[in-house]
Order: C-alpha cells, then structure tokens, then sequence
C-alpha cells in the first residue's frame, strides 16, 4: 500500500515537473554524469568535443558532464555537502585542491591508485600528486597547475631608480629576498602608487599565495601529518612572518582594501600575483612588465612556491569506480591535460604535456618561471581534513591583523599573536572534535 | 428569530469559508518551513559534521552550553542588534520620504518610482561589488575617499576600518532597501482617500500638518507593517557582510545569519549551526511577539 | 500678487523636479555603473574609480554582450525562470491572499495561533533551514524537479501579513453590502474584494517577483543541469571562471535586469488604477 502511494506520488510529480524521461539502459551500459564548475567557452567547448569522442569510442561507458553553476568555491563546496546528506552526488566530481584531504577523510571520495600506478604518477609534476594524496593514497588527479610569482611594472620602477635587469636576470637558484621586495615597495610608494600588492580577498586567496613566505621562514601553518596547528601557525616564527607582512600595510608600501587589477590599472608598483593574471596582462596592459620568482626568506634562502587547482575525484556513491577510472586515466592522458591546459590557460599537471606543441609557450619568458616552480620548488597546501576550517580562521586572522596594523600605522606583535593563536585554537577544536584518534 | 437563524448560518457559512481560506497556506508552511524548522531544533541535540551523516552523535544540550560561551555567538548577536536598531529607523524615513515624492500623478512619476527602486532591481552582487569600490580606502582607488581628499578631508577606511565597518554597511543597506518599502507605503498611500486633503487645504491646512494630521494616522497600519518587515529582515541581515566584509574586519560585521551560515556550510559544524539557528529563532519570536504586543496596545 | 504666485508655483515645480532628479540620480547609479562597466573593456573598469568618469562607457562596445549570449542559451534561461517564477506567483497571490483575508475579516477558532505562526516563521532565515530543507525535497524524490522550486516558496509569511493588512481597511459595510445581496462569503471576496485591491496584488507581485528573480542560493543547490539552469545561476556562472571578468558579468547583470524593468513599469500602470478605486475605499 505505502508503496503504491509513493509510487503514485512518483508519477504524479513525474507528471506535474515535466521531468525528462530517464531512457531505460541496457544492463551492460555504465552511464557516467561529472559536475565541474562552468568555465570558459573554450573549456566548455573542450569538454563537447572529449567526451563526444569517448562516448563514441566506448559505447559501453557513456559520459556526461554537468556544468556547476558557482558564485565562489565555498558556494561549489556547499552543492557537494548538501547532495551527500542524501547520497546525490554524481559519479565523478571535481575538487579544489586542499578540499582533497577534507573530502577524502569523511569517505566522499574514493581512493584511484588503482587506476594511476607509480608509473603513470610519475609523470605529474610532484606537487599535483602530493596535494592530492591523502593518508598514503590518491583520491584525485587533475590536468592543470597554478603558481604565483612577483610581478614588476618595469616602466615604472625605473622611473624610481630600481635596478630592473637586476630582477629580470634572476634565476630559480638566485631568488629576490622579502627584504628587497620591502626595499622596492618603499622606493615607490608615492602618491599615485602603492609598492606592492597583496592578494586581500579575505578567503582561501590569502593561505594560498602567502604559505610559501611561512616555509621559508621554516614553519608551516600545520604540522606534516595535518594534525596540529598549535605552535605552527601560531609559532614565533610564523608571528615574525606575519608581522613583516602587517609592517608593509602599516607603512602604506601595499593597501589594506586593494581594487581587483589593481596592478593592470597602475594603482600599484608590484604584486604577488597568480600564474592566471598574466594573460589579462598580455592583452591589456599598457605599461611594460615582468615577472621573476617568488620571493625567499632572508635568513633561510630556502625556495618555496605555491600550487593547487582543481581535480577530478571518484565519489562514495559512484557505483562503477572501474568505469570512472578507466575513464579518468583516457581524460588526464598527455594529449589530453595538454589541451586542455591551453584551452584554461594555464600550466598542465603532466611533465609530458610541456613536450606538445599546445604548451610552447612555457619553453620561455614569463610563463617559463611558472612552470620552473611547479618543478621545483611548489609545495602544496596542508593535507588535513581540517583545512577548510583552518582556511577561514586564518583569513580572518590575518584580515584582522591587516586592519589593524592599517588603522594604528604600526605593528602590534602581541595581538597578532592573539589572532593567530586564536586561529590555531579554532583549528585544534575542528580536528579534535571530527578526526582525532 | 428567522433573522438570527439566517445570521448564525452565514457564522457557519464564513467559518468554513475561513477554513477553506487558511487550509493552503498553512499546509504548506507547516510543510515546508515548521518541518525544517523541527528538524533544524533536532539536529542542534547532535554533534553531526556535515559530510558524516552515519557519524552523527547525540550530545544533549552540549551545542548550547557552548553556544553560551562562545565569545562570537554574543559578538554578532550584538552585531545584529546594532544593525538593527539603526537600519530600521533610518530606512522607513527615507522609505517614507520616497513614497511621499511619487505618490501623486505628475509627468514622469513612473520614471522616478523606477529609479527608486531600481537598486532592487540591480542584484546585491553588482551593489556589493560597487559600492566595495566606492567605499576603497585609498584616495586613488576610492571615489568616495577621492572626494574627500578633494575637500581636504582625511580618507576614511570605510570597511577595513572595525569602527566604521557596520555603519559604511548600514548606510548602504538603507541606501538600497528603501526602494522596497516605498512600494508598500505607495500602496498603503493609495488608501488614504484623496477629500480628506482637500478637506483639510480648504480649511488652510499647511503641507506638513496635512502630513502630521492626515497621511501619518492613515499610514498606521502600513508603518507598523513597514517597521516590522524592515526589522525583520534586518535580523537577517547576510548578503553585504558576506559579500563585502566576510565578518571583518576584527567581527565588527560578523551577524547572527552570517555566523549560522558559516559555521554550518564552511566550517562544517551542522549541529552547532543548528543550535545557534535555534536561539536565534527564539530571540526574534520573542522580539517580534513583544512588537506585535506593544503595537496592538497603541491601537 | 498673482505674478509671484505663479513664479513660486513654477519655482515651487522647478525645485521638486530638480530634487527628484537628483536623489534619482543617487538611487540609479549602480545601474547606470553597471550599464557602463558592461560596455567597457575588462581593464577600463576598475581604472577611473577615483573620478566620475567611472560612470561613463569610455571605448564601449557590446563585445560583452556578444559573449553572454554566445556562452549562455539566453532564452533557454528565461524561459525556465519565467517558468517557474510564474508558477510560484500565480499560487503566491491566491493562497497568501485568500489567508490573509481570512485573517483580517473572519472570526474563527485557531485565528489567533495561525496570525501568531505567520508572524513567528516571517522571521526563519532561509540559511538556517536550507539544509533540512533540501533533505525534505531529496525524500520527496523532487530534487532536480521543478516542484523543488516551487512548492516549498509558494506560502509566504510576508505576502500573508501584507494582504491582511491591506484587507483589514477593506469596509465591512462593503462585505455586509454583498452579503445581504446573497453572496456567499468566497464569492464576495473573489468577486468584491479582489477586484478592488488591485494596488496590494500590484505590490505583492512585485516585490515577490524580484525577491525570486534574484533567487541564487536554493536553485544552484537543487537544480543541476545547463537546461534547467535559471537566471542567477547563469548570471554567476560568471564568477565561477577564473579569472573573473567583471565585463561579462556585468553584461550579464544587465540583460536579467531587463525583464524587471520592464514588468516594474508596466505593473504601475495597477498603482494608478489603485487612486481611482480609493473612493470605494474610503
């Protein structure tokens, strides 16, 4: 009886939302349905034509692609969230890269090392396989890579009498220190220009670019196995770290609330700047510039750089995982992550993929830098399934610390290290309440 | 007696009537806001992370005893109040203003009740975004600041100052709701019947005690509603503070809504979301039944 | 005398002119921001935020525009959002209003408990309920259907205490009136109430409409696929791509801001019907 109703009511919905048809399938067909957030037209044409081809070559797994619609990536995270309560995740979905660990941890994702053997491992750039490695295996692999570097507008830093050879003929080995990038940003810091630029879109932008300044200083935001964030983040280290950053804000050398281009727009000198803002800078900016590697500690001269984007990962409620493996490993094949990281513009995770004639143009210039730092120096994120939590209370910390060190004009240690203890205690608290032991 | 009769049936006739009437709407608002509300009151008993369904774990009243002490819960209750209390006032006057503009039939009225309302026609993200700009703490970036600086004025750090944070939000959000609620003053306007002025300027009435003595009494209704929609959405108060501030700087934006949000989607804490959301409820129930009070004694 | 009466008169109009322009002009900006910025270059748009120029289209063109309608099935969106902001609306004015009237002008037992309701669940923030409220829709098997849209939205606190407000200044001469004629109690309010209270249905359509137009956060979570995709989700799938254009976006911004434009002005056309039908009122 209860089931005829329900059944009834099925039919009545079906009826009244005009529901598509769901086709009956024969039994030895897998059908396969991805969500990734929409892109441009040239990744969304990509997709058309990629998974045409391999739904016609293999009839038996057909393919489809649902495009996410997101405003942000805490937007894209919430779809996911709310579809597991109630198991309608899709088969395979794309991640950003430190979510890996927190997804992988709370069973969402399942693990692919049977699908990408060492081997084929092997071909990726280390940091794209160590970020999305968690508890020893790989529960997502993605086709493309991002950076950050330090750009210079040349014109306009000779005009203040900074040696700009000096910084173009910098080498991977040979890196400028956070003390000359000061030095520059406080020679040209004048009226109509700020020094330097921080990424201030008080979320995930800030741990990203800045934790490579941190591990170059020696401490990390949280320990190597991603369960302790007391006496990392919060370390005296990590304070003297931050610090030098608030003391650039305080003395004006970079804005509190910077504009998005503010670079493009001539409103500052420098910035640390994503491997993504150089083709906006190709085509609109009027001003000549450059970019040279990402800075180093002074004492250390240890060469760190960011990484990190977006990967595919098999979900829990995917009911062929054979079928998305195969899958995947024909979708981040050479040829494959190579068109795709053209058609995206940017670096592609497959060392192969840099041989093709689509990835020509990281053989020099600017994005030669990018790509010699996704080599050898990028170091992912913290692999904890605490990251998310860890992400927003050092935001917000530094968000704090920023609006502070801007208000007063000076630096007040003591309250950094407020903010920031209170930032590892929000971290601790997570950890300890869902994933100890 | 026959007429008794004929008047108790139509009593019968208009209660069902009234039945019939209230039936689908409180249905659906059983269904689709008192179930959830109900499930939001469970899920507040149990430490449940949002992606572990099946690790979900009873706990009592344990979200609460931490909710007490949590020094960001009282932060944007405090938030919330404060942003409250001023929007409401500040909006429903210049809502009021607004609507007293374009009441009347002149060329071009539509035209201005348009612009009026034409930041509730914009979406909050191109508001948000533009008024960020405005807002920008540097002369160079910032119009506001530019202007300023032109005057020979200091620049204010509109946003990322936590003294003036809340206020650059609220003059914006009055700024951008008035529009709303010009409407239903217009509507309410339009019941005011129009021979009562007439009346009152053929007795020599001025302007301003045609307005005391005539429009504000006939508004009450709609003020009161006025004043109550405002209030209440001002408790809700999210869009700007996540678009704009995320919270900051030092949670001199951080709402309740915001905190609900944050703590149970970002962070992840469903159950402790749960249970701010449940106090939450019962701060505003309490606030909006004490107001329905007060107003029904004023009547 | 009568000279300077006319001066002050056409003084009196030059100045209430002159200060509507104005304060228009404030309350307008953004659209006009974003009309500019719309037809402007990415990097122009952030570039002269230190002057009013910032409000001016400098180099504009309408590639932006070219973009949106080559990266977005535009009549495809419009058509799912008009569909279901249609379905809501038409049951929105008739359920809301046939409680609200209810409530302002019968007497019945559980009156006082559905008002206190109304006014309790005007207050529940969509945030705090949203999840609950998704897993509720998965257990109706509507995910991804047009009833998840809809059904959930379609009782509204706001629009039932609006509509009571307004039915309460409703004579109850006017209602006796009918019912002396023989009209029974749904018939007098279909047939008598209604029509004269078209300022109130004017008013709760509007803002009903826009509230749902800007609709993000509930759609993106229930609906996923490009064809069922809706206005806000196709306008954000801008933000979604790195890096954010503003250009494109703004493009987008103002394409779904037509449509309400123009149902705004012509649902004024009720407004001005509304002062005919004061008399009755009064």
């Amino acid at each position: 009886m209860k089931k005829a109703i329900s059944m009834a009511m099925a039919a009545a919905l079906a009826l009244s939302a005009g529901a598509t048809t769901v086709p009956v399938m024969a039994d030895d067909v897998t059908e396969l349905t991805i969500w990734s957030p929409t892109d441009t037209e040239a990744i969304e044409a990509w997709w058309e034509e990629k998974l045409a081809e391999w739904n016609k070559e293999n009839p038996d797994i057909q393919v489809k692609r649902e495009a996410i619609d997101r405003s942000d990536s805490y937007a894209y995270d919430n779809k996911i969230a709310t579809a597991q309560t109630s198991n309608d995740l899709p088969d395979i979905f794309y991640v950003d890269g430190p979510q890996v660990s927190y997804y992988a941890a709370n069973g969402l994702t399942v693990p692919l090392d049977d699908y990408f053997t060492e081997e084929d491992q092997k071909d990726f750039v280390d940091s794209a396989i160590t970020q999305n490695t968690y508890d020893s295996h790989l529960y997502a692999i993605g086709a493309t890579e991002s950076s950050v570097a330090f750009y210079y507008n040349k014109d306009y830093l000779k005009e203040c009498g900074v040696d700009v050879e000096d910084l173009d003929s910098r080498t991977i080995d040979n890196p400028i220190t956070w003390s000359e990038l000061a030095e520059i940003a406080e020679k040209c810091t004048t009226e109509d220009y700020v020094g330097t630029h921080i990424i201030m879109d008080h979320g995930e932008g800030l741990p990203y670019a800045l934790e490579p300044m941190y591990l170059s200083a020696g401490k990390d935001y949280i320990s190597e196995d991603g369960t302790e964030a007391d006496g990392y983040v919060n370390s005296e280290e990590a304070v003297k770290t931050t610090s030098f950053l608030a003391d650039l804000i305080a003395k004006g050398y970079a804005n509190v609330e910077p504009i998005k281009d503010e670079f493009l727009n001539g409103a500052c000198a420098t910035m640390i700047g994503g491997s993504w803002d150089t083709a906006v800078l190709e085509e609109s900016a009027e001003f000549d510039w450059g970019v040279t590697y990402y800075p180093v500690n002074d004492d250390t001269k240890e060469a760190v750089s960011p990484c990190g984007d977006w990967a595919a990962a098999v979900s829990k409620d995917c009911e062929n995982p054979e079928a998305a493996g195969k899958f995947l490993q024909w979708l981040m094949n050479t040829d494959n992550v190579a068109s795709y990281a053209a058609a995206i513009a940017k670096p592609a995770t497959r060392i192969s993929a840099y041989d093709t004639e689509e990835m020509a143009e990281y053989k020099e210039g600017v994005r030669a830098v990018f790509k010699e730092q996704l080599e050898n120096t990028a170091v992912p994120r913290p692999r904890t399934p605490s990251y998310a939590t860890f992400s927003s209370a050092y935001a917000e910390a530094m968000t704090n610390i920023f609006s502070d060190a801007s208000s007063n004009e000076e630096v007040d240690e003591d309250y950094i290290q407020s903010e920031l203890d209170t930032a590892a205690e929000t971290f601790t608290d997570d950890y300890e309440t869902y994933y100890a032991e | 007696m026959a007429k008794t009769k004929k008047l108790t049936g139509r009593k019968r006739d208009e209660r069902i009537t009234a039945y019939m009437f209230v039936a689908p709407a409180v249905i659906l608002l059983i269904a689709f806001l008192v179930v959830p509300m109900i499930y939001t009151v469970y899920f507040s008993g149990f430490k449940y992370q949002i992606m572990r369904p099946d690790a979900i774990k009873f706990i009592g009243l344990e979200n609460y005893q931490k909710l007490f002490s949590d020094k960001n819960f009282w932060i944007a209750l405090k938030n919330t109040v404060y942003f409250t209390v001023l929007v409401v006032p500040i909006q429903c006057a210049l809502a009021l203003g607004l609507a007293l503009l374009v009441s009347k039939k002149f060329r071009g009225v539509s035209i201005f009740r348009t612009m009026y309302f034409s930041p509730q026609l914009t979406s909050m993200v191109v508001i948000a975004v533009l008024w960020s700009v405005l807002y920008n703490a540097n002369p160079n970036t910032g119009l506001i600041n530019s202007l300023l600086v032109s005057l020979g004025m200091e620049p204010i750090k509109f946003l990322s100052d936590a003294d003036t944070a809340m206020n650059s939000i609220i003059f914006m959000s009055a700024w951008q709701g008035a529009g709303y609620q010009m409407m239903i003053f217009l509507a309410g306007l339009q019941g005011i019947p129009k021979d009562q002025y007439e009346a009152a300027a053929v007795d020599g009435a001025t302007k301003f005690k045609q307005f005391l003595y005539i429009t504000l009494p006939g508004l009450k209704g709609t003020i009161k509603y006025v004043v109550m929609i405002t209030m209440i959405q001002a408790m809700k108060l999210f869009t700007q503070p996540y678009i704009m501030t995320q919270g900051g700087p030092k949670n001199s934006t951080k709402t309740l809504v915001y905190y609900i949000y944050t703590q149970g989607f970002q962070k992840g804490n469903f159950g402790y979301a749960c249970s701010i959301a449940a106090v939450f409820f019962v701060i505003v129930v309490t606030l909006s039944m004490a107001m329905k009070k007060v107003t029904a004694a004023t009547d | 005398m009568t000279k300077s009466m006319k001066f002050s008169a056409k003084f009196g109009k030059f100045m209430f002119y002159f200060g509507n322009i104005v304060i228009g002009i404030i309350f307008v900006s953004p659209l006009i921001w974003m009309i500019s910025a719309s037809l402007k270059p990415e990097a122009k748009i952030f570039a002269d935020m230190d002057s009013l120029a910032t409000f001016l289209p400098i180099q504009a063109s309408l590639d932006n525009y070219a973009e949106v309608f080559s990266r977005l099935n535009m009549p495809q969106v419009f058509k799912n959002t008009l569909l279901y902001i249609g379905l809501i609306l038409i049951f929105d004015l008739l359920v809301n209003s046939m409680c609200g009237y209810a409530l302002a002008k019968f007497d019945f037992k559980g009156k006082g408990a559905i008002m206190n309701l109304v006014i309790a669940l005007m207050v529940l923030p969509m945030e705090a309920i949203m999840l609950p409220l998704y897993i509720e829709m998965s257990q109706l098997g509507w995910v991804n259907t047009l009833p998840a849209l809809v059904v959930p939205f379609i009782a509204k606190c706001f629009s039932i205490y609006m509509f009571r407000q307004f039915f309460c200044d409703v004579p109850d001469e006017l209602i006796e009136a009918a019912a002396i004629d023989g009209s029974s109690p749904a018939g007098t309010f279909f047939k008598i109430v209604v029509p004269i209270s078209k300022t109130v249905y004017a008013t709760v359509f509007i803002l009903d409409f826009v509230a749902h137009w800007n609709d993000f956060m509930w759609p993106f979570l229930v609906m996923t696929g490009e064809d069922k995709r809706t206005i806000q989700l196709a306008v954000q799938s801008f933000f979604g791509t790195q890096p954010v254009h503003y250009s494109a976006i703004m493009a987008a911004l103002v394409v779904s801001a037509i449509p309400m434009i123009i149902m705004f002005i012509f649902m004024q056309k009720y407004y001005v019907e509304g002062i005919a039908s004061s008399g009755i009122k009064g």
